[in-house]
């Protein structure tokens, strides 16, 4: 058998699950099941779940950010201030909320079985002119920041504005933003490292969350020992995936902002509580209010991630 | 049969559609959707009862192309820009440089010619699409140079040629294009357009003199223009120089401080100066509705293009084309400088079947890895790089390089937008009557890519002051 | 302008057809341009509420997404009845008479294929982004400010719709002209003197406009 994958951009810490993953496979059955990694060359990154659906490729990678009602599921985990700290939290939370039935039914529309997330840091703000030393001084800064990030960011005062990950810099460059939010190995990746003169190292306002799903169909059609040698490797390419980020990506990080001279902003913990409190409530209840709407258990939804992070 | 060989079979087939002259955009389309096909069946072994499987799953996979490609932001560019051209015509800008250019440089042999090619630079500085250029000198500069005894060929040759300056010189939609597959600075490479973009011009204008010389039948000197009559004809010129100005301050904030924005609101703001100017001159609602019907219909051509091609493209990326491709290019034992001029002539080769932006959307994703591998990768230093220049810079000069190559593919048979377009617009003259006029401005092209490969510092010195 | 070739009208039913249709195909066309044209206000608009009033709009991307298609295809049938989608006419342009309408038959049923399956897959992408049952009818949403992506998705399996009406006249217009020789509402390379004056005509007006 042999699966196609869809991924973008470039192999990066962000992939390297997949990549494990389809090292492992192969190996397991001796060449008998293979794993065709393409990045970009089968898929728009915004259409990997229509692809899914529609058969065309077996397995893909998206972010639940980028259409949320395409997913609503499963944007609960990008709400802000979750709490979450650590990578393996990050994992534990997503695959609790992946094997919610209300969220297999949900992408269950898309012909899609959620198989793992890639779990990302929390979201820090990179920018130009002058740091916000407190809070007080988001007032009236502009962020490039999406979804429950951004609407964090709103309730201190903050001006999100869009732009796409890719124009990040050049917006940043050109000043129609001055800060932008990315987890560490995008901000090295999409160059903000380059210009930016400052970094909030423990605002934290969240993350967001980017599984790897495939078609159920191509899924059942697996062999016995297919599906075994795939379902065994996720462990393994987890922690790969987590050893990745920590000893490669955040390793070159502390050193890069020293190295360009980048200030360093830490907020006291009081402050940080209050913004929690201002944005975090507010944000989430919306949240609730309008996926109840649509017919979902968001409610029970949210209390799971609470549940689980409290219980980790 | 494997991927790569239907690749190739399919990619055949479709040169073949294009060569017996069915619309571009459709031939791709459809090479693209029966490539999907084909592939899809394959994977099932050419089951006659998986057919319709295969036929739905390709069917839906081309289906999401049109709208998922085209609804981006950087391809919002494109239109805005072709709006301008349309705009400074009715604002009667190109008139004003044409008319200034013909009274300075009209006297030297060729001058007709060459009065064409520097209005067209001029005009260049505020129009960032070669194809809408060349058409709105198409029917300003062809009738006068004809009406003076140059040779009608050669004339609409001149026009296609000059055309291609606009997406060097800046605004640029195919250079932004470029920075945004590769994740590049917009803004320094659109800097990095503006000295080839002269440099260009005058290599064209040489080459004029010099056939002008050789055959007076060409272009014969316009003399008789007085200096009173040269100085009047400069402020009609003004209005374009300062629309230049705002765009350039717009962007690049001489004050101090940061950019007011993007090179993409830059081109917006640009635009709607020349409109307000348009009305101011006269513009009403007819001529406004004829431009903005001009727009529409080069836009949702180019678009057209755009999206088959990469329908065409999708396909591609299932019979894994560019990666067997890359494969092949890194295993190469060649000194990496051969293999870059190997790249370049593979451009000039696939440019002639292909029209530009299709080209870079198909090859860049696979050749400009390559292209930084060979020098060191994206973060080396100038010192430790095989072509002297750190990786930024080297994405830079490549992005020129390439553009050129792509402008180049504008003007070459059988596939030259450029030449169609003039053609289009003049209708006395056939797409093979421009193509051979075009010729000579082949040989210049290839002189000045040469240059700007010898001499990266023609690309290089202005983006490195910023 | 560029690249618009004649089209023969008389009285015929089927000319008659051809005009209708071009009338939407104009209104079509030209709120292709008013898009280009609101896309070019829109950035005005967004520099001056960035700069002047620390206002910047809000989801400037996603209105940029929603709009494209809008310039991107509702013109398709325009620039298709004029015979403004590029190709490579050297060898048809060679060719005359039953030969000509015979490839030029030939090519445009090619185009009926493939635009008739691009009307089911672009359909079925729409599909994907629309439910009756979801608020605002929506499954697929812009990345900043949510808005519903299927009103932009649906444009496509219209234009291509109005095509496929567009390119059935032309079979209809080049099976006709093989029959009688009379070549009615379909693009004609032309006689080059005719086109060389009808155009000079036209670039003289708008010579003078501007
Ligand atoms: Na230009
Ligand atoms: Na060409």
């Amino acid at each position: 058998t042999e699966w196609n994958v869809s991924l973008w951009g470039k192999r990066r810490a962000f992939t390297e699950h997949v990549e494990k993953l389809a090292e492992l496979v192969s190996a397991k059955t001796n060449g008998e099941f293979t794993l065709n990694i393409s990045y970009g060359g089968l898929s728009k990154n915004t259409e990997n779940l229509d692809g899914i659906s529609i058969g065309a490729f077996e397995m893909a990678q998206f972010c639940a950010g980028y259409h949320a009602d395409k997913n609503p599921s499963i944007t609960v985990l990008e709400l802000p201030f979750l709490g979450v700290s650590t990578l393996e939290q990050e994992w534990d939370v997503s695959m609790a909320v992946y094997n919610h039935p209300a969220t297999q039914a949900d992408l269950g529309r898309w012909n899609a079985t959620l198989l793992m997330p890639s779990p990302l840091p929390q979201y820090n703000i990179a920018g130009v002119g002058t740091p916000p030393e407190t809070l007080a001084d988001f007032e009236g800064l502009t962020v490039r920041a999406t979804g429950g990030i951004g609407e964090a960011l709103t309730m201190i005062g903050a001006v999100p504005t869009s732009v796409t990950s890719e124009e990040a810099r050049q917006a940043l460059d050109s000043g129609i933003v001055k800060s932008i939010a990315f987890a560490p190995h995008a901000h090295m990746s999409f160059g903000i490292t380059e210009a930016a003169k400052w970094w909030s190292t423990n605002l934290n306002p969240g993350t967001v969350n980017c599984p790897i799903v495939v078609n159920t169909d191509a899924l059942n059609a697996l062999s016995d020992a297919e599906r075994d040698a795939l379902m065994s490797s996720i462990g393994e390419a987890r922690q790969h995936y987590i050893d990745f980020y920590e000893n490669e990506t955040m390793a070159k990080w502390w050193p890069l902002l020293e190295e360009k001279g980048i200030q360093q902003i830490s907020y006291n913990e009081e402050r940080l509580a209050e913004f929690r409190e201002k944005a975090a409530g507010p944000v989430a209840q919306k949240w609730i209010e309008e996926n109840t709407a649509r017919g979902l258990p968001a409610q029970e939804l949210y209390d799971l991630v609470v549940s689980t992070l409290s219980g980790s | 049969m494997t991927p790569t060989e239907i690749g190739i079979w399919v990619s055949m087939g479709m040169l073949v559609l294009v060569v017996l002259g069915m619309r571009v955009a459709f031939a791709a389309a459809l090479a693209g959707l029966v490539g999907l096909v084909w592939i899809f069946w394959a994977k099932k072994g050419y089951d006659p009862d998986q057919f319709w499987w295969a036929l739905t799953v390709a069917t839906k996979t081309a289906g999401q192309v049109p709208h998922s490609k085209i609804a981006s932001q950087a391809l919002s560019l494109i239109p805005t820009f072709i709006l301008i051209g349309y705009l400074a015509y009715h604002a009667g800008f190109t008139r004003a440089l044409f008319d200034a250019a013909k009274k300075w440089v009209g006297w030297v042999p060729g001058g007709m010619a060459v009065a064409t090619v520097f209005a067209t630079a001029g005009f260049s500085a505020v129009s960032g699409a070669s194809v809408a250029t060349s058409a709105v000198f198409a029917r300003i500069a062809i009738p006068e140079m004809q009406a003076n005894g140059y040779d009608k060929r050669f004339a609409a040759g001149v026009v296609a040629a000059a055309g291609t300056l606009a997406s060097l010189i800046p605004p640029s939609a195919i250079l932004v294009i470029y920075a945004i597959i590769v994740e590049q600075d917009v803004g320094r490479l659109l800097l990095a357009g503006f000295i080839p973009g002269v440099f260009s011009a005058l290599v064209y204008g040489a080459i004029i003199i010099g056939l002008a010389l050789a055959i007076p039948s060409f272009g014969p000197p316009l003399r008789g223009f007085t200096w009173g009559e040269r100085f009047r004809a400069l402020p009609g010129a003004l209005p374009i120089l300062f629309v230049v100005f705002i765009i350039i301050v717009f962007i690049y904030n001489p004050f101090g401080g940061d950019a007011w924005g993007t090179p993409t609101e830059g081109g917006a703001i640009g635009a709607f100066v020349v409109f307000l100017m348009a009305v101011w001159r006269g513009m009403r609602w007819r001529a406004f509705r004829d431009a903005l019907l001009e727009t529409a219909r080069l836009s949702v051509m180019i678009f057209s293009i755009i999206w088959g091609v990469l329908i065409y493209v999708r396909f591609l990326g299932f019979a894994d084309l560019p990666g067997v491709f890359s494969d092949w290019i890194t295993s190469l034992e060649m000194s990496p400088m051969l293999i870059l001029v190997m790249i370049l002539l593979a451009y000039a080769v696939l440019g002639m079947f292909m029209d530009a932006i299709g080209m870079l959307l198909l090859t860049l994703p696979v050749v400009y890895p390559a292209v930084m591998a060979l020098n060191g990768g994206e973060s080396v230093s100038a010192e430790m790089s095989t072509f002297g220049m750190s990786g930024p810079m080297c994405a830079i000069w490549f992005g020129i390089l390439v553009v050129k190559m792509a402008e180049f593919c504008l003007i070459t048979p059988p596939i030259g937008l450029n030449c169609f377009v003039v053609a289009g617009v003049r209708p006395d003259l056939s797409v093979q009557d421009v193509f051979k006029g075009v010729t000579p401005f082949f040989i210049a092209d290839a002189l000045t890519i040469a240059l700007l490969v010898a001499f990266p510092a023609i690309v290089l010195w202005l983006p490195s002051l910023a | 302008m560029a690249m618009k070739a004649a089209v023969r009208e008389d009285g015929s039913l089927l000319s008659r057809l051809d005009r209708a249709l071009y009338r939407i195909e104009g209104a079509f066309g030209l709120i292709s341009g008013l898009a280009v044209f609101g896309l070019m206000l829109l950035a005005v608009y967004s520099v001056g509420g960035r700069n002047f009033f620390n206002a910047p709009v809000r989801g400037y991307v996603d209105w940029i997404e929603v709009t494209m298609p809008l310039i991107a295809f509702m013109g398709i049938s325009f620039a298709q009845r004029d015979g403004g989608h590029i190709r490579m006419d050297i060898l048809v342009g060679r060719l005359r008479g039953r030969a000509l309408w015979a490839a030029e038959f030939v090519s445009t049923l090619a185009i009926l294929v493939l635009i008739v399956l691009l009307i089911w897959g672009s359909w079925a992408h729409f599909g994907r982004s629309f439910d009756w049952n979801a608020p605002l009818y929506s499954r697929d949403s812009t990345i900043d400010i949510k808005l519903p992506i299927w009103p932009a998705k649906l444009l496509a399996p219209v234009a291509f719709s109005v095509m496929a009406l567009r390119l059935l006249l032309q079979l209809w217009g080049y099976g006709r002209a093989f029959l009688t020789g009379d070549a009615v509402a379909v693009p004609l390379i032309e006689d080059v003197a005719t086109i060389a004056a009808r155009e000079a005509e036209a670039v003289s007006g708008a010579e003078d406009k501007s």
